[in-house]
């Protein structure tokens, strides 16, 4: 569904990807790992358009999509919850919802998906009319991947959902990410520093070291190679 | 108490108009933290085009509010292609630059308009015929609130309620909050930034130019120079209200053209600029981020 060939991206002069190659197939949770600055992030803003790289192939669902800006690329499906969740601070709960279905025009469908989204987290409905920014972490995140699904995705992009959350909360959301993968066939590329949890519902995964993939292959074998627990699952 | 009243009047009508303006800084500063130096420039093309627009629908036997309001819609169109323009030639091949250099490119943009408009125009004051209609239950109270007095704060309290209305019920509105917040986020979510910048420089340029024919028939003259001051008093209203703030930019208007009164009625008419200046630094001392104006300082 989603294939990267050769993919370097530079943030002025520093190159920060060297020739990305990884593939994510229809309806697979991709979990993209690897310590801090290793461009896993760099990763997907090449992917979403955002830093647009400077060599190598993007294709999403058979069409090329390097060198598209970000608006094109999301219209295509292909969606992306940012690291740091970037709630639209001043807009309440219910708009930044409306924001991620901006580029839709069904209001009827408009209207299911956020039943659906408020299923998924109860508490958004409780929240609808506060403003984003008054939300804690675990509610924020809990919108952005909702604000994410108002676009009807058909692939998701999802930056280190877990990042500065309680366990509880981290569990609650890993178990709906794989809920929208499961009931809604939606494919996910998963970035995420806690290696450990990220294998738990991934498929396959990447290992990302300064910018090169060192390493890739079927999640529950990576979670018992004994080299990868040593490097990344501490022990 | 009868004095009082007249300034309380006139500070309420130079408010309004620096209101329309500071309206156009605020929007555009908000969404691409640019001061546009050249939108001074907006209400005075807009005033300039006014004056024509009513010489040749008058001559064509218009009169009364129909000539108004086709004098204000021949002006905001002309006014927003302005806008639109300027922004295209002056901003956006700048978007990446540093700040510095889009400010220099305004105040350069700002600097051929004015030439520009009097090399094609004149450089002399025009007359500008008074274009609002007698309002006849005002003429017992003529000698307190007279009609342009009048219409000036009705036609200025309409745009503002439409305006409120735009940006927080429209989608167009909503993508321009979300730009002004998170643009990286506004453009994963599908957002067209061109457009939405597009869209306020229209917008902002086209209450400059309701403020230029408004300014044009309670003045009754208008020339080249006259967005330079207005355009530096209603930047000063924005940033006293708090920069980027829809309704700061209003109520900073609003004590400008209060404070301004008051200084030219109880000290001197020479006073009259001095006070706005002096009110700026003093509350940008004792409020820096502005009267509404938010003061978290800036995430690097």
């Amino acid at each position: 569904m989603l294939k990267l060939t050769g993919i370097h991206t530079y943030y002025g002069n520093i190159e920060a990807l060297k020739g990305i190659n990884l593939e994510v197939k229809k309806g697979e949770i991709i979990a993209l790992l690897g310590s801090n600055g290793a461009g896993k992030t760099t990763t997907l803003a090449s992917i979403s358009g955002l830093v647009p790289p400077k060599r190598g192939e993007i294709v999403f669902d058979g069409e090329s999509i390097i060198n598209q800006s970000p608006e094109s690329i999301v219209s295509k499906g292909l969606i992306q919850v940012p690291e740091g969740r970037h709630i639209f601070p001043d807009l309440t709960v219910l708009e930044n919802l409306k924001m991620g279905a901006y580029l839709r025009r069904d209001k009827k469908g408009i209207a299911d998906d956020l039943e659906y989204v408020m299923s998924l987290f109860p508490i958004l409905a409780k929240r609808s009319t506060q403003s984003g920014g008054t939300l804690s972490g675990g509610e924020q995140q809990m919108l952005a991947i909702s604000r994410a699904l108002m676009g009807r995705p058909r692939m998701l992009l999802l930056d280190e959902p877990s990042l500065g959350l309680a366990p509880l909360i981290i569990r609650n959301i890993f178990d709906i990410i794989r809920q929208i993968n499961l009931e809604q066939g939606t494919t996910i590329l998963l970035v995420e520093q806690n290696a450990n949890l990220a294998l738990r519902v991934a498929h396959r995964a990447y290992i990302l070291t300064t910018g090169s993939i060192t390493l890739s292959g079927v999640a529950d074998d990576l979670l018992a190679d004994e080299g990868v627990r040593k490097a990344y699952l501490g022990g | 108490m009868d004095y009082f009243r007249d300034l309380l009047i006139s500070g309420l009508t130079k408010g309004s108009i620096y209101a329309l303006i500071a309206l156009g800084y605020t929007m555009v500063y908000g969404i691409i933290a640019l001061i546009n130096f050249a939108h001074g420039e907006i209400y005075m093309i807009g005033a300039f085009t006014a004056l024509i627009a009513s010489m040749v629908l008058s001559q064509l036997g218009m009169a009364g509010w129909g000539l108004l309001l086709a004098v204000g819609a021949v002006a905001v169109v002309y006014a927003a292609m302005y806008g639109w323009t300027v922004e295209k030639i002056a901003y956006k091949p700048l978007r990446q630059a540093s700040r510095l250099a889009p400010l220099i490119s305004a105040i350069g943009m700002s600097i051929f308009l004015q030439n520009y408009v009097q090399l094609v125009q004149t450089p002399n004051f025009l007359t500008f015929p008074d274009l609002i209609p007698e309002i006849s239950f005002l003429e017992p109270i003529s000698h307190i609130v007279n009609k342009t007095q009048l219409a000036i704060w009705i036609i200025t309290a309409l745009i503002m309620v439409v305006l409120t209305c735009l940006i927080k019920f429209t989608r167009m509105g909503m993508a321009m909050r979300a730009v002004a917040q998170d643009k990286d986020m506004a453009r994963l979510t599908g957002v067209n930034i061109d457009r939405v910048i597009s869209t306020t420089f229209v917008m902002g340029s086209s209450l400059a130019a309701v403020g230029g024919l408004l300014i044009g028939c309670y003045m009754q003259q208008i020339d080249f120079y006259i967005g330079f001051l207005a355009g530096m008093k209603a930047f000063t209203a924005a940033v006293l209200g708090g920069i980027g703030s829809i309704p700061g930019a209003v109520l900073g208007a609003l004590v400008l053209g209060f404070a301004e009164s008051f200084a030219a009625g109880y000290l001197s008419s020479d006073y009259e600029d001095v006070v706005a200046f002096v009110l700026l630094i003093v509350i940008l001392i004792v409020r820096p981020g502005g009267l509404l104006g938010s003061s978290q300082t800036q995430k690097v």
